[in-house]
């Protein structure tokens, strides 16, 4: 999953909203192109983060397994566990109550943190060329020690209230700031139905299943330093890159039937909301996600849609007021799950289908059409033997109108080919887990397009080959 | 500018959440009623294994539904005290029934023994016909006695025996299976049934009783 300032420094993390750069034209062309090399690089670092967390397993009692395959795709178990809130708990705890009998407090008598510690490897098929910015291109065979470490506050805080709390130091950026929050409010009413809340800081992060974008397996990890395609949707990514606040309502029906809806406001991390801020969501955005899950034997399936309708002043210095853009997205997601002694197999998919109103960008002219439509497929297969050996492969792709302005040519590494979006490729993973918690992954990423092009699609004769990644991850949940 | 009306939105947006989760939760209220009495924890912990009512989906999970209450006694029991220690029970109950007391374990093994067990699993005919043999004479080259001497003539189970009948034929072989090994061993008699059967018969066996 994406950090906000790891994945977005400038708080803006699609290419489809305007560039900077382009904003500030009348200060001149090296303005422009700083400034456009500065949203492009925003897009280059999807640093993502986990969702696994042995303090749950200490709250619960219950070994890894109970709640992942491998951490962080969810068993049927672990989904349950999420949507009751993250509540149920097999520790000694510090109780009150009132004198009418209700319960005051419901507290582990120990905190539920935990520690998460990834280092990393990355090299590119051909190595960067020097960025001359800090923080951004990584010279090839860059170690990363480490690539993210954080602390989670992960556990009940009362008798039907828990947390996903995580802060990350992001080794990429050098830097110490909030990561994924999912504070949550959850009560079966009965057997056949639970009702809950959450609070969350990235859509679908509060999600069940990993077909959505916050947990999307297989690959929820990949190298934050190697260049990644520079299109993404707003709920893949874009808004939680621009820092959002969300608080969402869903409903759990017959094991089977899930259902959710809420909205998301602007709530960038260590800023005021002004016109220097860039991707200010206007009144609310309102969050929508349906699903339906099977199970049968060891088998589950899941089929569900999901969608953010977001308006969005582009700002990044134009005054947050008059025309907005507006995002309308719409997805379709699947998972199936096999969850054998043996063997586990598991596939996940997503569609997702985004236009783009641009009035605000294109009264500004910073993009060629009033309006753009961007579209990302992704699918990815896993398999694991005993808990212990993985292995994985995937491709995704993302397609959308070409717009000149929107995704400039001319940058380095960056640059798009004829103002394309397009990229495509597949992802390759082994796994070793020699135990519940530890993984250590060498993955491969091969790009048949990149922003656009096969070949030179940077206009400085890069290929889209020449970003083909080789990525070596170690990753500790304690 | 649309900023400031902001916070309405956001009144409306969760006045229209409100109003949706009221409405699908006075719709089950029939339901809720119906369950009065139930332990909270069985609606809001135990089912997310072991199903509604005790009907679970996974064989890694066994029904709890009709279950003897002795037999749920002696083996929340055992888990609370490390005493069963099969990969399933270490992995999920430790934990689940370590903090229960005497009397939460007592009311859950009530709640399950009353619900009405799940239907027979159906399977191979021929091996269900080839376990009912097992099941009701046992193999006396092996010296593997008949089920039915302990856990009844339908599967039923008695007291500290276990219902079998309606249970996964998987769930039932895992266990046999783990008596041989060694990994379950809170059940000295099924220790040494287990260790005189083969693969073959513990299927059957398994398939006929799942079958009741």
């Amino acid at each position: 999953m994406m950090r906000n300032r790891a994945r977005c420094p400038s708080g803006e993390c699609s290419p489809a909203s305007p560039p900077r750069g382009r904003l500030l034209a009348g200060n001149g062309y090296a303005t422009t192109f700083l400034g456009a090399l500065f949203v492009a690089l925003a897009a280059l670092l999807p640093a993502r983060s986990a969702d696994a967390v042995p303090s749950y397993a200490r709250q619960t009692g219950l070994a890894c397994e109970a709640c992942h395959t491998a951490f962080p795709e969810l068993t049927p178990y672990g989904r349950r566990f999420k949507l009751n809130g993250y509540t149920i708990d097999n520790l000694p705890q510090v109780s009150g109550i009132s004198p009418t009998k209700q319960e005051t407090l419901l507290l582990n008598q120990l905190p539920p943190l935990s520690f998460m510690f990834q280092t990393s490897y990355t090299g590119t098929k051909t190595a960067l060329p020097d960025s001359v910015l800090p923080k951004s291109f990584a010279k090839n065979g860059q170690v990363l020690f480490p690539q993210q470490a954080s602390l989670f506050y992960a556990g009940r805080i009362a008798p039907n209230l828990g947390a996903f709390v995580q802060m990350t130091y992001d080794g990429t950026d050098g830097e110490f700031g909030w990561d994924n929050t999912d504070i949550r409010f959850a009560k079966a009413i009965n057997e056949n139905l639970l009702l809950g809340l959450s609070l969350n800081n990235n859509p679908t992060v509060q999600d069940p299943w990993n077909s959505t974008p916050a947990w999307q397996v297989p690959f929820d990890q990949r190298s934050s330093v190697a260049p990644t395609p520079g299109a993404a949707t707003m709920i893949d990514g874009g808004l939680v890159g621009a820092g959002v606040a969300g608080l969402t309502a869903y409903a759990y029906l017959y094991d089977s039937v899930y259902a959710e809806l809420g909205g998301y406001r602007s709530a960038p991390a260590a800023a005021q909301i002004d016109s220097t801020s860039t991707n200010v969501v206007n009144g609310v955005a309102p969050y929508w996600r349906i699903a339906y899950e099977h199970q049968w034997g060891r088998h589950s399936w899941e089929i569900g849609a999901y969608g953010v309708v977001a308006k969005l002043y582009p700002g990044g210095g134009i005054a947050l007021s008059g025309p907005a853009n507006k995002y309308s997205d719409w997805a379709l997601d699947s998972q199936y799950q096999y969850i054998g002694d043996d063997h586990i197999m598991s596939v996940t998919a997503t569609y997702i289908d985004e236009k783009q109103s641009l009035d605000a960008t294109y009264g500004a002219g910073a993009s060629t059409n009033a309006s753009d439509r961007l579209k990302t497929f992704r699918i990815g297969a896993s398999y694991l033997y005993q808990r212990r050996y993985g292995a994985a492969l995937g491709y995704f792709e993302t397609t959308g109108s070409s717009d000149a302005l929107l995704y400039p040519a001319g940058v380095p590494v960056v640059g798009f080919a004829d103002g394309s979006p397009n990229s495509s490729g597949w992802t390759g993973e082994l796994d070793w887990l020699p135990y519940e918690n530890t993984k250590l992954a060498l993955q491969y990423t091969k790009y048949s397009k990149f922003n656009g092009g096969s070949s030179n699609y940077d206009g400085s004769g890069r290929n889209a080959s020449d970003n083909d990644t080789t990525y070596l991850l170690f990753w500790f949940n304690y | 500018m649309g900023w400031t009306t902001g916070p309405t939105t956001m009144k409306r947006l969760i006045a229209i959440a409100t109003a949706v989760l009221l409405v699908v939760a006075t719709r089950d209220v029939p339901a809720q009623q119906a369950e009065h009495g139930v332990p909270e924890l069985a609606t809001g912990v135990c089912s997310a294994c072991h199903g509604p009512q005790g009907h679970s989906i996974s064989p890694v999970f066994p029904n709890l539904a009709g279950q003897q209450a002795g037999y749920i006694v002696l083996q929340l029991n055992a888990f609370r005290a490390h005493e069963r220690g099969d990969p399933n029970a270490r992995a999920y109950m430790w934990g689940m029934a370590s903090q229960l007391s005497d009397a939460t374990i007592k009311s859950l093994a009530d709640y399950y023994a009353a619900q009405k067990p799940a239907p027979g699993e159906s399977g191979d005919r021929a091996l269900i016909a080839e376990g009912a043999k097992i099941y009701n004479q046992g193999v006396e080259a092996n010296g593997v006695p008949a089920c039915a001497a302990c856990h009844g003539s339908d599967a039923q189970g008695k007291g500290a025996f276990p219902r079998l009948g309606g249970q996964h034929a998987e769930y039932l072989i895992a266990q046999l299976e783990g008596f041989q090994s060694g990994t379950r061993a809170n059940a000295p008699i099924m220790d040494n049934v287990a260790h005189s059967m083969t693969h073959e018969q513990i299927r059957a066996a398994a398939a006929y009783a799942a079958s009741r």
